[in-house]
């Protein structure tokens, strides 16, 4: 050779360049069908728990047992647009439970107590029944089970508590254990912008 | 007596009705006090009155775009090091603090989830699945170490990866595993990789990323986890006390794939000849296998730079001349 290069170092050159070549229009490709930051989401259009005439009475506590962090990453959340507020609200009660003396169900449905449920507007104290009523959700004590989530789907509730994806506990695996396990395929990686919108049972399911 | 056995009869019945109640589910009893929603439309804040605001909705934030780029350019960073340090300096102190200081970030900071050995999946569903998109971190992590095993051999699995670093810090009395037996056992990890990206680009429903599934030291990174994959992780650890680094030698798809690239580098950990000295305690020194006939191979090399320490020439130069 004249270049005072041998024949295996060219060929090697050669395959190299190749090997970029290659690595390049892949990555190319890959970026092209990129969607910016991606992050795990339950679809509430899919979620069981949430999907209005889904069949079957059991909870799907999926999301509470798969998750692979300790406490899951799935917690539930009230959209409070779309929450109606109930006296007797279906997800904070058991409202099969024997009825009190106020007029309310007994117990509560949620395992770890963890809505809290405080009378808003005007309130009249002598007719209770007749108040509004906003119900938070706890997001430190909330570990996903969809008991709540359940309780409010239509046509019980309005359908505004969905499960959701706490991105400051989901370690982002490579492929989410619940997704895994999630009949319903509910979890997809989804574009951060969506993710971050509360979506809901009812609109989704139109 | 007559008149007591129909009043028997009654009290048995009355205990069957009795006992029936408590058996049958809740659900019987339940359905007595039918639930009616009270509401068709939620209330908005102008029928709620009382100066109520509606609260927003809690919305988890993604963790911030430009920490997910800094996790990109440290690796980047990391593995610059990792070649500067060990071909340019040449020195193993450094590099083991690279190594450490990437197994606290990588590895116990970010548990393990910016990692090119499970983006294998990742990269091979989106090139098969139209619609399956993987963000351009992903790509990137998935790249970088490959060109950068093009140009200069393994640097990643020496420098950065978590799972060759918690190898690298068990190593105490390696033994050099016979060479029929090494190249045997290294193809396992293409086996591996076949089997992985064939099981990646499956259709949804049989799909399995078991790269991650199987990953050894996630749980360790995570402190939480699948015992079995924790006896695993332990099992890899303890053999690695003797065996260097087998879950990289053996079976790490990804390093099948680095291995590849490295016969293609243009530099890479190298021992020079020398004449008078042709002692071979840097192949003694190597835990992996990868000095063959006291020359470095380059797709076995896991740029740990024991060679180097090893070598009379270079800890004292003055003697060696």
């Amino acid at each position: 050779m004249s270049d005072g290069l041998t024949r295996r170092e060219v060929l090697i050159r050669v395959a190299r360049g190749t090997v970029l070549v290659g690595f390049g229009s892949t990555a190319g490709f890959l970026i092209e069908k990129a969607d910016g930051q991606v992050v795990w989401q339950v679809d509430a259009s899919r979620c069981a728990n949430s999907r209005l005439g889904e069949a079957g009475a059991e909870v799907c506590n999926l999301c509470t047992t798969e998750c692979v962090v300790q406490q899951s990453a799935v917690r539930a959340v009230n959209n409070f647009r779309e929450c109606g507020r109930c006296s007797i609200c279906p997800a904070y009660f058991n409202i099969k439970s024997a009825v009190d003396e106020k007029g309310l169900p007994s117990e509560k449905a949620c395992p770890r107590d963890a809505i809290e449920r405080r009378a808003i507007g005007l309130v009249d104290p002598a007719d209770p029944a007749n108040n509004f009523y906003e119900y938070t959700i706890d997001e430190e004590k909330c570990d996903g089970c969809g008991i709540c989530v359940r309780g409010c789907r239509e046509p019980l509730g309005l359908g505004s508590i969905v499960l959701k994806v706490r991105h400051d506990r989901c370690v982002g695996c490579n492929r989410c254990a619940i997704s895994i396990a999630c009949p319903k395929t509910a979890l997809a990686r989804t574009p951060v912008t969506a993710a971050l919108e509360p979506t809901l049972a009812r609109q989704a399911a139109r | 007596m007559t008149s007591a056995v129909p009043t028997r009869h009654l009290l048995l019945v009355a205990a069957a009705f009795v006992l029936l109640a408590f058996l049958a589910p809740n659900g019987v009893l339940a359905q007595a006090q039918q639930y009616e929603r009270p509401v068709e439309v939620a209330p908005q804040q102008e029928t709620i009155g009382g100066g109520y605001v509606t609260p927003d909705v809690q919305r988890p934030r993604a963790r911030e775009y430009w920490l997910e780029i800094l996790d990109v350019v440290l690796l980047a960073v990391a593995m610059g090091f990792a070649v500067w340090l060990v071909l340019s300096r040449r020195n193993r102190k450094w590099a083991l603090t690279l190594t450490v200081a990437c197994l606290g970030y990588f590895g116990f900071y970010r548990q393990g989830c910016i990692c090119p050995i499970g983006s294998i999946q990742n990269v091979a569903l989106s090139i098969a699945d139209p619609g399956y998109k993987i963000p351009m971190v992903v790509t990137a992590v998935f790249f970088m170490p490959l060109v950068v095993a093009l140009f200069f051999g393994r640097a990643f699995c020496g420098g950065v990866c978590p799972l060759g670093a918690m190898q690298e810090l068990v190593i105490l009395k390696p033994v050099q595993v016979p060479r029929k037996l090494d190249d045997a056992l290294g193809l396992l990890k293409y086996g591996y990789l076949g089997v992985a990206i064939l099981l990646a680009v499956q259709p949804a429903i049989a799909r399995d990323f078991v790269i991650c599934r199987f990953d050894p030291f996630v749980s360790f990174f995570r402190r939480e986890g699948f015992a079995h994959m924790m006896f695993i992780g332990a099992g890899f650890l303890v053999l690695g006390t003797v065996v260097g680094r087998p879950y990289c030698r053996y079976l790490c798809p990804y390093g099948g794939l680095l291995s590849w690239c490295s016969r293609l580098a243009k530099r890479g950990v190298t021992i020079t000849p020398h004449k008078e000295l042709d002692c071979g305690l840097c192949a003694n020194a190597c835990p992996y296998g990868a000095i063959e006939k006291n020359r470095a191979v380059r797709k076995e090399c896991l740029y740990c730079a024991r060679c180097y320490a090893s070598c009379p020439c270079e800890t004292n130069p003055q003697a060696a001349v």
